[in-house]
C-alpha cells in the first residue's frame, strides 16, 4: 500500500487499516481477474454480492459476515487458506464490519497491481540487458533491445556501429520484429507494442492494452500482420494480432494460463506455435484462432521455440534445460536435443534443419545434432554472462547472441571464438556507498522469509520453476535465478514493486507459498531498494560471513526467566553486524526453555539444561541454558553415595547440579537378567539364576560380568549384530554371498575382541574381493566416495555429514568443502567387476584396489579436492599410496577428537539405553553431551586400554550407575538423560526371540539356518520371520545404518498373545512346559522353575499361590496349566522389557 | 542404533511422527466399527464419502499385466502386435476389452479405466517402486532388486491415519509387494502380512485371532492369570517415559480386538454366505479379495492384494486364456459388484495395476516383454466416475498419447481420494525434507 493511501482521511475509523488487511491477505485470489470462489473483494458492492458461498459481507454484523467468520482458526472454509491472521488483525476486521464496513477504495486500488496504472522509471544504469535481437530481412542491420532502448547496428560497416537509437517510455524491450520489407521495426515492451518507421525513425504505432510483458513478437511472413504474445503471472497469456501500419486489431485469443514467453509463425503463415510460463507448447490455427494441439512435456517455462523451414517440426526448450522436437503433423515428440547445464533461452535451426543452435543461461551457444540425446557438437566461446536471445544470419555464417551484460556477441559459425562484441557493456556503479549486497543483505532477507527452505523454492526441483539453493549455500546461482533467468522475469526495475520477486511473496499476485512478505515490512523495502539500485551483487571487496556469535553463551537462569539473545555476524574484513532479527532460533529441550523467533529465551518450570541453537546463513552458534533444581541436595549427600568406579563420581557431579538423587541399586535377579541380556543377548537358565542368587560372594556381580564377557562366542554374535546394523549392505543389491562374508568377518572380529582401532582401520582401508574379504563388502554398495564418506563418518566419527553433501549442514559448521575433502580420501579407490545392476542373488564378485588414480571434485566449484580430515591438517599424500591409510591413521590417533568418543558413546548407549550424546551418532555443537566429563573420561580410558571394547563394556557394567534400579524415586522420575536411574527398554527382536525360545524350550526355526541356531546368529534380514517383523529389524532394502524401531506396537502384543506358531512351541512335547508337566514336581515347583526361567527370580508367596491356582482351575490339566503360566509370563512387561 | 533427533526445521522427529496419529486414537475398536458403519451410511446419504473415511483395496498384479490383453485391445494393429485375443464389447458403448475379461466387461459401467499412465522404468525393481510409492528410484535398480527409497501408499495412509486401536491400518495379502514397505516412516507402518490360503477351511488370519487350542474359554482364564502375574512396577509419571505403560495400552487394544465378536467375524471368512464366496471364486485369489472387503468394512484403511506371476515373457496367450486371468476377472468383478451392492463402493477406492505393461511386438517365445510407456489401470469407487475411459494410447498401443499421466499423478489421485495431502513434506531419517508426491496432479477424470 502506498503512503499516500494511508495519509488520506479515513472514511471510517479503522477502514483504512481493515482494508489494508483484506487487500494484503485476500485480494490476490479474490481479485476481479482471479475471482476465486466467484468472490471479488476489491469493492464493497462485490463483497456484498458475495460468491459461491453467498454474501461475504453483512455490514454491522461481523458474526454473520463470511469474510470475518472465515478468518477464525478452525473455521470452515478457513481463510487465508495457507495462513492464519493474527488475533489483532481479526479483531480489527470484525470491529470494522460491526461498524459498517466502509471500504477504503484507494487502498484496494493501490493493492491491485495487475490492473492499476504503472508509472515506469528509468532503468538503472547497471541493468541494461539485451533481451531481444532481430536481423533485418536484408541481413544488413541488427536490432537489439538493450534496456529500454532499441539499437540498430550496421552490420556492413567495419565496426558494425550503432546507426540508430529508438527509445521507449522507460519500457524494457522484451521482443523485436522486422516487417518483411524491412520498413518497420516493432518492439514489445510492458503492456505496449511500439512500431517505428525506420526510414524516418519515427514511431508510427503504439499498441496499448496488453497484459504484462510482451514476451514474443513477430510479423507473419509476407503479410503486414504483427503477432504478439503477452501475459504475466497474474493473468493469462494472450495471442494478439494487428494489421500494420493501421493498427487494426485482428483475431486474438487466450493462449496460456500464464505469460507467453515465445511465439513463432510457420513460413506459410497458417500456424502459430506458442510457449508459455505454464510449461505448455500450444499450436494454433492463426486465422481461426483455434487450438490444434497442446504439447505437454516440459517441466518448466518454455522460453524458446523454433519451427523448421518446411514447418514439419518445432523445437522447444526452456527453463527445464531440455530440448524437445515435435512433429507438427502427429503432435508427437520425435526427438530430444541434448540437455543443457542451464536454462535454454533461444533456439534456431541450422545447417538446413539438421542441427539446432541453442543459447543458454550459462552464456554459451551450442550446436547439436537433432535426435541424438546429449550430443553437443560444438560449444562456442562463452559470452560474458547469461544469453537471452539468439539470431543466425540467413547465409548461416554468423551467429549473434544478446547478453545480460548489455552487449551483442557475434561468432563465426565456422569458428568458435567470439568475433565481435556489439555495443557497450552496462556500467556497474559500485561507487555508491549505500550499495546493497546480495549475499549479505538480500539473501538473508529471503532466507528469513522462508523462500529457500527445503520445502519451498529450495526443493531439488525448485517450486513453480523458481529454484533457490537450500539455506543459500550457492549465492551465485541464487543471484542468477532471481536476476537473470527466464529473461529476467522475476525482477522489474522499471517499477520494482511489480517484480515477481516482491509481488508473489506479498500476495499481490497469487502465491502458492502464501504471504511471506508484508508490503509494510523492512524486508520488502530493502528488496525494493536493491532492485532500484539495479540489483548489484555486492560492492567491491564485499566481506564474507565467517562466523556468528551468540550472547550470552552460557548462563544459569531461575525458573520463568526471560532472556533476549543477541547474534552477531563476523565478517572477513573484521567487521561485525547484528543479525538477530534475521536469524533462526530453536531450543533442543522445550520443557526447560523455549525461544521465540526474535531470539527471546523463556525459561519454564523444569530444572535441567537446554541448548538454544542460533542459525544464520549457514553458520551456527549455541547458547546453553542451565536451570538448577529448587531444592539442591547438600554436597555431603553426593559425597556419601557409594561408587564402584570413576563413572559414578562423574554421574553424581551431574546429578548434583540438577538436584537429582540416584535410584536404589537393582536386585541381584534384575542384575543377572539385565547383564546377561546386555552383554551377550542370552537369558540365563534357571540353574544359572539359582546359582547366582544363592552365591554369598560380595564380588559376585563383577565375577558374573567377567564370566559373561569370557563367553566370546555369544559376546561376538551379540555385538557383531549391532555393527552389522550399521555396516551390512542391502542383500538384495549386494548379494547374499557378500553379505555373508561380511557377517562372518564381523562375528570373528568381535569374538576375538579385536582392538577397535584395528577393526576400524581394516574397514577404512579395505581392499580385495567381496567374496573373500569381509571389510571390503562395506564398499560393495557404497561405490562413490561421497556414499562411503557419509557412512564411515557416521559410524566411526559420530558425525552426520549427509546434509553437507549437497549444502552447508544446517545445524553444524560442516561445509560442502569439508565433506568433499573427507571424501577425497576415497577418490583413488577403484574396483573391477560387474556393472550396477545385480541379479537377484547378486553373486558377482568385485575386487577393490587403491590407489587407482581417481579424484573427487567439489560439485559447485569443480575444484579437485585434496584429502583433509574434519578439523584436521591438510594432507600431502604420495600418489603411489592409498590415502585411506592416512585417514585411518588420523582417526586412530590417541588425540583424535571424534573416534574414541563416538565409539564409547555408542557402547554407553547400548548398555544404558541412551547415549551421553543422543542420538549416538549425531555429535555436533548444537547437540552437546549431557555429561561431557563422563564422555571424555570414558574415551580416555578406552584409548589408554588400547581401544579394548570389552574393557569399556566391563567398566560401564561394573559401575554402580549401570546397576541402578529402573524404578524412579521422588526426584528422578522426569530424568531421562542423566542416568540417575536405569532406563527400561525392550531387547532387540533377535534377543527377545531367543529369550522366548529359552523359556518355551523350543527354538523358532529360521529358514536357511541350522535347526538350533539362535536368532542373534541371523545374518540376513531377508530371513522370513513374523516374530522379527513384529519386533522390528532393519529394513533389508534400505541403506545402513538401519534404524530399529524401539517403540512397542499392538502387532507385537498380538503376536506374543496369539501367534499360532508360538502357541505350538509353548505346547511342544519337547518343550519346557511339557517336560515340567510330565515331571513329578508339585505345581509350586513348576511355577518356581518358570519364574527362574523367565524372570531369573523366585516368585513371591502371593505369585506362587496365584500361579499354582491355575493347576486347580476347572478343566485344567498339568500340561494346560503349565502352558498357561508360560504364556502369561511371556506376555508380561517383566519379560518383554529389560528392566 | 541410530535415531535422528531433529529435522531441518528443528522439529524433533518424534514429535513429527506423532503428528501423524489419527483422529481415532481415543476410540475403542467397537466404536471404530460403529463410526465406519456410520460413515458408510452418511456416504450413501450424501452420495459420496469424505476422504478421511475412504479405504482402499489395491490389487497388485506383480510382473506387469498387458494392456493389449486386458483393458486396451488393439484389433486393428498388425498381427504381431494385436495378438491372439479378440476384443469384446463392454457395458459402456464404444469401449472394448479383451475377450478374457468378460465379467469386467459386463460391469464396465461401474468403474473407470485409465489407459494412459506411463513412466520410463522397464525394470521390475524400479517399476515396482515407482508405481507402489509414486516416486522413481533415485538410482537405476535392476529387475531383481527389492528396494525402497520412499514410503509406499499403504504405509503413508497408516502414518497419516494412525494405527487405530488394535487394528493395523495397512494389511497386505499374502505377501508384501517389493516396495510396499514404510521406508523412513518406521516399522510400525509396515504392512501387516496376512499369509496363508483363505480358500482352505483351516484358514485363519494370523495373530489377530486366537489359536484354536485356546479359543473357547481358556483365553479368559489365561488373560486373568496374566493380569494377576504381570507385576513389574509402572511409573505413573508420564515424564518418566516408562515403556511398560505403552505396553499396557497395546495389550488392552489387542485384547479388545480379540474379544470383539464383530472384529473377529471380520477376519472369519467362513461367516460369508457360500453364494458370496462362490461369486468371488473359490480360489485363494478370489477369497483374498473377499477378505479384503471384510477388512475394509471392519476399518482397515488400506489392503493390498498381491498377485504374482504376471511377467509373461513366454506363452502369454495361453496364460491369459487360463485360470489366472479368469480368477482375476471373476474376483475383481465380484468385489466391485459386492461393494456396490453393500453401499460401500462410495467409501472404498479400488485400484488394479502392476508395475508396467508389456511390449507391443510379440516376441519369439510368444510373450511380451517389459513396456512402461503405456499401461492401463482400473479404478473404482470413492467418487471415481462410472463407465468412463480416461486417455488413450496411439493406434498401435505403443505410447500413451492422450491425457498422459505419470505415476506421480496416480499417487496424487490416490492420496487426495484418501484425504492425504500429496504436496505435504515428510522428513526422512537425517531430517531431509521429502515431498510426498513430487509434482503430480490428481487425475481430473477420476473426480466426478
Amino acid at each position: 500500500m502506498s503512503a499516500a493511501a494511508v495519509a488520506r482521511a479515513d472514511p471510517q475509523p479503522g477502514a483504512s487499516q481493515a482494508s489494508q488487511i483484506l487487500a494484503e491477505n485476500c485480494l490476490a485470489c479474490h481479485s476481479p481477474a482471479k475471482h476465486k470462489g466467484e468472490l471479488v473483494l476489491s469493492s464493497r458492492d462485490s463483497a456484498l454480492k458475495g460468491g459461491k458461498n453467498g454474501p461475504a459481507l453483512v455490514p454491522g454484523k461481523a458474526a454473520d459476515s463470511l469474510l470475518a467468520r472465515a478468518l477464525a482458526p478452525g473455521a470452515e472454509p478457513h481463510m487465508p487458506p495457507k495462513g492464519q491472521l493474527s488475533d489483532a488483525d481479526i479483531a480489527t476486521v470484525r470491529a470494522w464490519v460491526d461498524s459498517g464496513a466502509a471500504w477504503d477504495d484507494a487502498v484496494f486500488a493501490a493493492a491491485s497491481q495487475s490492473e492499476g496504472p504503472v508509472t515506469l522509471r528509468a532503468l538503472p544504469a547497471a541493468y541494461q540487458p539485451v533481451l531481444a535481437i532481430a536481423l533485418s530481412p536484408d541481413q544488413k542491420r541488427l536490432a537489439a533491445g538493450r534496456g529500454a532502448e532499441v539499437l540498430l547496428f550496421d552490420l556492413q560497416a567495419p565496426e558494425r556501429a550503432v546507426i540508430m537509437r529508438l527509445t521507449t517510455a522507460n519500457e524494457p524491450v522484451y521482443s523485436l520484429a522486422w516487417s518483411a520489407d524491412g520498413k518497420w521495426l516493432a518492439a514489445g515492451g510492458y503492456r505496449k507494442v511500439r512500431v517505428w518507421d525506420l526510414q524516418s525513425a519515427n514511431p508510427v504505432l503504439e499498441l496499448a492494452g496488453l497484459n504484462g510483458r510482451v514476451g514474443a513478437l513477430t510479423f507473419v511472413p509476407g503479410m503486414p500482420v504483427l503477432v504478439a504474445g503477452d501475459g504475466d503471472s497474474a493473468s493469462d497469456g494472450k495471442v494478439r494480432q494487428w494489421h500494420v501500419p493501421d493498427g487494426t486489431a485482428l483475431a486474438g485469443w487466450r493462449a496460456h494460463a500464464d505469460a507467453i514467453l515465445s511465439l513463432q509463425v510457420s513460413g506459410d503463415g497458417k500456424t502459430i506455435v506458442t510457449g508459455g510460463a505454464d510449461k505448455r507448447v500450444n499450436v494454433w490455427d492463426r486465422e481461426k484462432g483455434t487450438s490444434i494441439a497442446s504439447l505437454e512435456g516440459h517441466a518448466a517455462h518454455v522460453t524458446a521455440l523454433a519451427i523448421n523451414a518446411d514447418a514439419t517440426k518445432v523445437a522447444s526448450a526452456g527453463a527445464d534445460k531440455e530440448v524437445k522436437v515435435w512433429d507438427l503433423k502427429t503432435k508427437e515428440k520425435v526427438a530430444s536435443g541434448p540437455n543443457h547445464p542451464a536454462g535454454v533461452t533461444a533456439l534456431a535451426w541450422a545447417e538446413g534443419g539438421k542441427k539446432l543452435l541453442s543459447a543458454s543461461e550459462d552464456g554459451i551457444v551450442r550446436l547439436s545434432a537433432v535426435g541424438t540425446e546429449g550430443n553437443v557438437e560444438k560449444a562456442f566461446a562463452p559470452s560474458g554472462d547469461v544469453l537471452h536471445c539468439l539470431a543466425i544470419s540467413a547465409d548461416g555464417k554468423t551467429i549473434y547472441g544478446g547478453c545480460q551484460d548489455g552487449q551483442v556477441y557475434a561468432w563465426p559459425a565456422a569458428g568458435s571464438a567470439v568475433e565481435k562484441k556489439l555495443g557497450t557493456a552496462a556500467a556497474i556503479d559500485n561507487a555508491a556507498k549505500d550499495t546493497l549486497s546480495f549475499p549479505n543483505d538480500v539473501l538473508p532477507a529471503l532466507s528469513r522469509a522462508g523462500c529457500n527452505a527445503g520445502v519451498c523454492h529450495a526443493k531439488p526441483a525448485g517450486q513453480a520453476g523458481f529454484k533457490l539453493s537450500v539455506f543459500a549455500y550457492d549465492p551465485r546461482s541464487d543471484y542468477r535465478a532471481i536476476v537473470k533467468e527466464v529473461r529476467g522475469r522475476r525482477v522489474f526495475p522499471a517499477s520494482p514493486e511489480h517484480s515477481l520477486l516482491l509481488a508473489k511473496p506479498s500476495m499481490s499476485v497469487e502465491h502458492g507459498g502464501g504471504l511471506r512478505l508484508k508490503r509494510s515490512s523492512d524486508t520488502y523495502k530493502l528488496l525494493v531498494r536493491w532492485i532500484e539500485q539495479g540489483m548489484p551483487y555486492g560492492p567491491p571487496n564485499d566481506p564474507t560471513l565467517v562466523a556468528v556469535e551468540v550472547s550470552p553463551r552460557e548462563q544459569r537462569y531461575p525458573k520463568k526467566a526471560r532472556q533476549p539473545l543477541a547474534l552477531r555476524g563476523k565478517y572477513s574484513d573484521g567487521s561485525t553486524r547484528e543479525v538477530t532479527n534475521l536469524a533462526d532460533f530453536s531450543s533442543n529441550e522445550k520443557s526447560v526453555a523455549t525461544v521465540d523467533e526474535t531470539g527471546v529465551v523463556v525459561v519454564g518450570d523444569t530444572p535441567g539444561e537446554a541448548v538454544v541453537l542460533a542459525r544464520y546463513m549457514g553458520m551456527v552458534d549455541v547458547s546453553r541454558v542451565t536451570v538448577p533444581a529448587d531444592s539442591v541436595l547438600p554436597d555431603s549427600f553426593y559425597a556419601s553415595l557409594p561408587t564402584n568406579n570413576y563413572i559414578d563420581r562423574l554421574v553424581y557431579d551431574r546429578l548434583k547440579t540438577l538436584g537429582l538423587s540416584p535410584s536404589e541399586l537393582c536386585t541381584d535377579a534384575e542384575f543377572l537378567r539385565r547383564a546377561s541380556l546386555d552383554a551377550i543377548g542370552v537369558l540365563p537358565t534357571p540353574e544359572q539364576a539359582r546359582g547366582f542368587l544363592a552365591d554369598p560372594d560380595p564380588q559376585k556381580r563383577n565375577k558374573l560380568i567377567d564370566r559373561l564377557l569370557e563367553n566370546s562366542g555369544a559376546y561376538g554374535d551379540h555385538w557383531a549384530g549391532k555393527w552389522a546394523d550399521l555396516l551390512r549392505p542391502n542383500p538384495f543389491r549386494a548379494g547374499v554371498k557378500s553379505v555373508y562374508v561380511l557377517d562372518q568377518w564381523l562375528r570373528e572380529s568381535f569374538r576375538q575382541n579385536k582392538p577397535f582401532d584395528q577393526f576400524a582401520r581394516e574397514i577404512v582401508t579395505a581392499r580385495g574381493s567381496t567374496h573373500r574379504d569381509g571389510p571390503v563388502v562395506v564398499f560393495r554398495d557404497r561405490r562413490e566416495p561421497p556414499d562411503i564418506t557419509t557412512l564411515l563418518s557416521q559410524v566411526f566419527l559420530g558425525v552426520r555429514m549427509e546434509c553437507a553433501k549437497c549444502h552447508h549442514h544446517p545445524n553444524e559448521k560442516w561445509s560442502q568443502e569439508d565433506f568433499y575433502q573427507l571424501a577425497a580420501y576415497f577418490g583413488p579407490l577403484k574396483r573391477k567387476g560387474q556393472g550396477i545392476s545385480a541379479p537377484i542373488s547378486g553373486e558377482a564378485e568385485f575386487v577393490w584396489f587403491a590407489p587407482g588414480g581417481g579424484e573427487v571434485k567439489h560439485p559447485l566449484t569443480g575444484a579437485v579436492m585434496k584429502p583433509k580430515a574434519l578439523d584436521g591438517p591438510a594432507e600431502s599424500i604420495d600418489p603411489k599410496r592409498d590415502p585411506r591409510e592416512a585417514l585411518a591413521a588420523w582417526m586412530t590417533r590417541p588425540d583424535n577428537p571424534f573416534f574414541a568418543r563416538a565409539t564409547v558413546n555408542r557402547v554407553w548407549g547400548e548398555l544404558m539405553g541412551r547415549g551421553v550424546v543422543h542420538p549416538v551418532d549425531d555429535f555436533r555443537a548444537s547437540n552437546p553431551p549431557t555429561n561431557g566429563p563422563l564422555l571424555d573420561a570414558l574415551a580416555k580410558d578406552f584409548v589408554d586400554h588400547g581401544y579394548d571394547l570389552k574393557h569399556v563394556v566391563r567398566t560401564i557394567m561394573r559401575s554402580r550407575t549401570y546397576q541402578l534400579s529402573s524404578v524412579p524415586n521422588a526426584t528422578n522420575a522426569a530424568d531421562t538423560r542423566n542416568f540417575s536411574r536405569w532406563y527400561r527398554r525392550r531387547p532387540s527382536g533377535e534377543v527377545l526371540m531367543d529369550a522366548v525360545s529359552e523359556v518355551t524350550g523350543v527354538r523358532e526355526k529360521l529358514q536357511g539356518m541350522p535347526p538350533d541356531a539362535p536368532g542373534v546368529r541371523a545374518w540376513n534380514y531377508r530371513i522370513d520371520s513374523d516374530f522379527l517383523d513384529a519386533f522390528s529389524r532393519p529394513n533389508a532394502s534400505a541403506d545402513p545404518p538401519c534404524e530399529r524401531e524401539a517403540e512397542g506396537t499392538v502387532v507385537q502384543a498380538l503376536h506374543l498373545m496369539n501367534s499360532e506358531a508360538l502357541s505350538k512351541r509353548i505346547a511342544d512335547p519337547a518343550g519346557r512346559a511339557a517336560a515340567l508337566a510330565k515331571s513329578d514336581k508339585p505345581p509350586g515347583e513348576v511355577v518356581t522353575e518358570l519364574y527362574l526361567a523367565a524372570y531369573c527370580r523366585f516368585p513371591t508367596a502371593e505369585e506362587l499361590s496365584l500361579a499354582a491356582g491355575a493347576f486347580s482351575a476347572p478343566g485344567a490339566t498339568r500340561q494346560s496349566a503349565t502352558e498357561d503360566v508360560v504364556w502369561a509370563l511371556i506376555n508380561s512387561a517383566e519379560f518383554v522389557f529389560n528392566h | 542404533m541410530s535415531e535422528p533427533l531433529y529435522n531441518c526445521e528443528g522439529t524433533p522427529r518424534r514429535d513429527f511422527l506423532k503428528l501423524g496419529l489419527g483422529a481415532f486414537m481415543g476410540l475403542g475398536f467397537v466404536d471404530l466399527l460403529r463410526s465406519r458403519a456410520h460413515a458408510a451410511e452418511a456416504a450413501r446419504a450424501a452420495g459420496g464419502a469424505s476422504p478421511s473415511k475412504v479405504n482402499c483395496i489395491l490389487l497388485w498384479l506383480d510382473g506387469g499385466p498387458s494392456h493389449y490383453e486386458t483393458f486396451d485391445p488393439k484389433p486393428d494393429a498388425p498381427t504381431d502386435i494385436r495378438g491372439e485375443l479378440k476384443p469384446i464389447k463392454t457395458a459402456v458403448p464404444g469401449t472394448c476389452f479383451a475377450e478374457v475379461i468378460p465379467r469386467l466387461a459386463g460391469i464396465a459401467d461401474k468403474f473407470t479405466v485409465i489407459r494412459s499412465v506411463c513412466h520410463h522404468d522397464p525394470n521390475h525393481g524400479g517399476g515396482n517402486h515407482y508405481m507402489m510409492t509414486g516416486a522413481p528410484t533415485p538410482v537405476p535398480v535392476g529387475c531383481g532388486a527389492f528396494v525402497t527409497f520412499h514410503p509406499s501408499y499403504g504405509s503413508v495412509v497408516s502414518w497419516s491415519r494412525g494405527v487405530t486401536n488394535g487394528m493395523p491400518a495397512y494389511m497386505t495379502m499374502p505377501e508384501m509387494s517389493r516396495s510396499g514397505g514404510p521406508n523412513f516412516l518406521g516399522a510400525k507402518h509396515a504392512p501387516f502380512v496376512v499369509d496363508g490360503y483363505p480358500n482352505s477351511p483351516a484358514f485363519r488370519v494370523r495373530d489377530v485371532t486366537l489359536p484354536k487350542e485356546i479359543a473357547g474359554g481358556r483365553e479368559v482364564s489365561r488373560r486373568k492369570l496374566r493380569e494377576s502375574l504381570d507385576r513389574l512396577s509402572r511409573s505413573a509419571d508420564a515424564a518418566a517415559q516408562d515403556p511398560a505403560c505403552g505396553f499396557d495400552s497395546h495389550y488392552q487394544q489387542a485384547f479388545d480386538l480379540v474379544s470383539s465378536k464383530q472384529a473377529q467375524e471380520a477376519f472369519d471368512i467362513s461367516k460369508e454366505p457360500e453364494a458370496v464366496r462362490a461369486m468371488y471364486g473359490r480360489n485363494d485369489f478370489g477369497q483374498r479379495l473377499l477378505l479384503a472387503r471384510r477388512l475394509v468394512e471392519a476399518g482397515v484403511s488400506f489392503v493390498t492384494c498381491y498377485s504374482g506371476g504376471w511377467d509373461h515373457h513366454t506363452n502369454l496367450f495361453k496364460s491369459y486364456k487360463g485360470n489366472k486371468v479368469g480368477d482375476l476377472d471373476k474376483g475383481l468383478s465380484a468385489l466391485i459388484v459386492d461393494l456396490d451392492r453393500r453401499g460401500l463402493l462410495e467409501s472404498t477406492l479400488v485400484f488394479c495395476l502392476g508395475e508396467f505393461s508389456r511390449t507391443p511386438k510379440i516376441n519369439k517365445d510368444g510373450g511380451r516383454d517389459h513396456w512402461p510407456h503405456a499401461m492401463s489401470i482400473l479404478a473404482a469407487g470413492a467418487g471415481v466416475p462410472r463407465g468412463h475411459v480416461i486417455g488413450a494410447t496411439d493406434a498401435k498401443g505403443y505410447y500413451a498419447s492422450e491425457n498422459v499421466h505419470s505415476p506421480e499423478d496416480f499417487a496424487a489421485t490416490l492420496y487426495t481420494k484418501m484425504g492425504v495431502d500429496p504436496t505435504q513434506h515428510l522428513h526422512a531419517n537425517a531430517g531431509r525434507p521429502v515431498q510426498l508426491v513430487a509434482g503430480g496432479r490428481p487425475i481430473p477424470g477420476l473426480f466426478a
